[in-house]
């Protein structure tokens, strides 16, 4: 009786199936063609059953008939596939009792269980059925990132091969070692921050490498990915920064104050540690990212809209940590902390900074001042030791005196303050 | 003087017609629940499973098979001891199509939780219904359905084909859904009779 000929890589396999009676439990009988029933009943057996195929490849499968009734023949018999009937063309009897069919240049299956091709009778009763699988070998997984969660775990995330679906059922196992001594260990918790990932929650050591890869293998192969080498301390992250506070900054209109604290599980071995804020109108979906802020936990924000609400997060990397010269991994943004400046005195639209009119003889050397000091704050415009105490109150001062003038001021256009810089102050100098 | 006993036996009716509504109930939710996993299965077994007109031949399941055509003209009480015993046989089955699915489609595992529930459920209604005839005074028959199924070994000789497991998973997904059902019809002649 002609087997099927499936593809090279199938006969190559290194994990051929299992046999299934070694998953069921001995409860069950479980060979199709052996039907209750009455005699007269005919069976069949199809080979070969559940065969792994490279796509492209063909296959050659018989139906063989056998049955209680004398003259049972394979004559009427066809097949289908995943529940389409094949033609006829494609198939032709070896002998009476024998159907034999021939598909060529396969797809990939259909489904994870494979492909069901089916022998009917006649009368279209199911006579006997096999699976086929039919796929691709994996391709080498790459790109493999990992991370530790304050030194304490280390999760790993890679891409698939070159063309993802391999149609086949495809296992990854990530495996990981000391570099220089100790036994390969395999990653057990899988899925844990997407499809290929997976998550080593303890017993990592610190100050020596380790080499981690990771292995495909399905029906048709396996293949490994390029190792990667690293020190857990060199791929620390962190807790988002906690209690972040956003608050005003007494009246100041385009100012607000934010707080926070170092993350707890690294407060430690922070000293040179990095943070970021960023911050967006109520109403946007921009953020302003802040960069520089160094290793302090307060910063204020400034150049902001009188009368807005702001939302703020702020995000912690733990850079130098026990030496590393590595850059660290940020961690995830805080919760959004919101709070409102303080609305504007002045009137005019938009509530942007209203400069006063050319000519009005109280403003002219307040003016030049304002535009002095300005100046002097474009290059000093980032945190840094300088004491702002006196500009506070000039801007104190600043305010008031406007709202005297504006008393006695008549309607007119204001130029609004959109362009104006946001620039951040140290809180406490 | 009143007798105590009769007081008891009637203080405990309202108890007995409560627990049979309650376990009708249940049955009713498990028949929708048992629809819910005929189609999920068929789903990931692929075409033709799930077809209309697909229909392969019935494989020996040792220990169990589909409600006969004469179980309605039984007694009762017999009928919901049948109704308990193959509610005692499901599990074991139920838990090996899982077992074995978690090998075919491993990328389904709603379809395994979904199979590891009906077993948990078929567990449930089969002690409840149990408790039904203890109150009603007709225990169920031993020795116990499970320990029925294990002792009936029958392997095949050759390896199972997975095309053979699938339909026999098909088979147990069927048999789970015709037994709930019709544990569910004979419960309502129950609540709807009243305890005799």
């Amino acid at each position: 009786m002609p087997a099927g000929r499936p593809g090279p890589a199938a006969q190559s396999a290194r994990r051929p199936p299992r046999p299934l009676s070694s998953l069921w439990s001995p409860l069950l009988l479980c060979v199709l063609g052996v039907p209750r029933g009455g005699s007269g009943t005919h069976t069949a057996v199809i080979s070969p059953q559940d065969p792994t195929l490279l796509i492209g490849s063909s296959l050659q499968a018989t139906c063989s008939i056998h049955g209680d009734t004398p003259g049972a023949t394979a004559e009427g018999l066809y097949w289908t596939l995943n529940g389409r009937r094949l033609p006829s063309e494609l198939s032709h009897l070896l002998n009476t009792s024998t159907l034999a069919l021939a598909l060529a240049n396969l797809n990939g299956s259909r489904q994870q269980s494979g492909d069901n091709l089916v022998c009917h009778a006649r009368d279209g009763s199911i006579l006997a059925g096999s699976c086929l699988y039919v796929g691709l070998p994996p391709e080498k997984p790459f790109n493999i990132s990992c991370w530790s969660r304050n030194m304490k775990d280390l999760t790993c995330r890679w891409t698939p091969g070159a063309h993802g679906d391999t149609f086949l059922h495809t296992n990854y196992s990530l495996k990981y070692k000391l570099r220089w001594y100790g036994q390969d260990n395999t990653c057990e918790d899988y899925h844990t921050v997407g499809p290929h990932s997976c998550h080593i929650p303890k017993d990592l050591a610190l100050f020596t490498p380790y080499e981690i890869w990771v292995e495909a293998t399905n029906r048709l192969g396996s293949a490994r990915s390029d190792v990667l080498t690293l020190d857990v301390l060199d791929v620390v992250t962190t807790d988002p920064p906690p209690d972040v506070h956003v608050s005003r900054v007494g009246g100041l209109e385009d100012q607000l104050s934010v707080r926070w604290v170092s993350p707890p599980a690294l407060k430690d071995f922070l000293f040179q540690a990095k943070y970021q804020i960023r911050y967006r109108v109520e109403d946007s979906v921009d953020w302003k990212v802040v960069d520089d802020v160094s290793n302090q936990t307060s910063c204020r924000l400034a150049g902001l809209k009188p009368g807005t609400v702001y939302f703020v997060q702020v995000r912690c990397n733990p850079f130098g940590i026990y030496g590393s010269k590595k850059a660290g991994i940020w961690s995830e943004w805080s919760h959004p902390t919101a709070a409102s400046t303080p609305r504007s005195e002045r009137p005019g639209p938009g509530g942007g900074v209203c400069e006063p009119r050319g000519g009005e003889p109280s403003s002219g050397p307040v003016r030049r001042e304002l535009k002095q000091f300005l100046g002097w704050l474009k290059k000093h415009a980032y945190c840094s030791n300088l004491s702002f105490r006196l500009y506070d109150q000039w801007r104190a001062w600043m305010q008031k005196s406007h709202k005297t003038r504006n008393q006695h001021r008549t309607r007119g256009s204001c130029p609004r303050a959109d362009g104006a810089r946001r620039e951040v102050l140290p809180d406490k100098l | 003087m009143e007798d105590p006993q009769a007081d008891s036996s009637i203080s405990f009716l309202p108890h007995l017609e409560a627990k049979i509504r309650q376990t009708h109930n249940l049955a009713r939710l498990l028949t929708k629940y048992a629809e819910q996993l005929l189609e999920e299965y068929v789903q990931q077994q692929g075409d033709p499973f799930g077809m209309p007109g697909f229909s392969p031949p019935r494989l020996s399941l040792a220990g169990l098979s589909g409600p006969s055509p004469s179980h309605a003209g039984l007694p009762l009480s017999e009928r919901l001891r049948l109704d308990a015993a193959a509610l005692g046989a499901l599990p074991a089955l139920l838990d090996a199509v899982r077992r074995h699915q978690a090998e075919l489609n491993p990328r389904s595992p709603r379809l395994q939780r979904s199979l590891e529930e009906a077993a948990r459920q078929a567990r449930a209604l089969g002690a409840a219904v149990e408790t039904v005839l203890a109150a009603l005074g007709s225990a169920a028959r031993g020795p116990g359905p499970e320990h029925s199924a294990t002792t009936a070994l029958s392997t095949a000789n050759s390896a199972a084909s997975i095309f053979s497991a699938k339909v026999l998973g098909l088979q147990v997904c069927g048999l789970y859904g015709e037994w709930v059902n019709r544990t569910e019809g004979d419960l309502s002649q129950l609540v709807h009779g009243g305890v005799a």
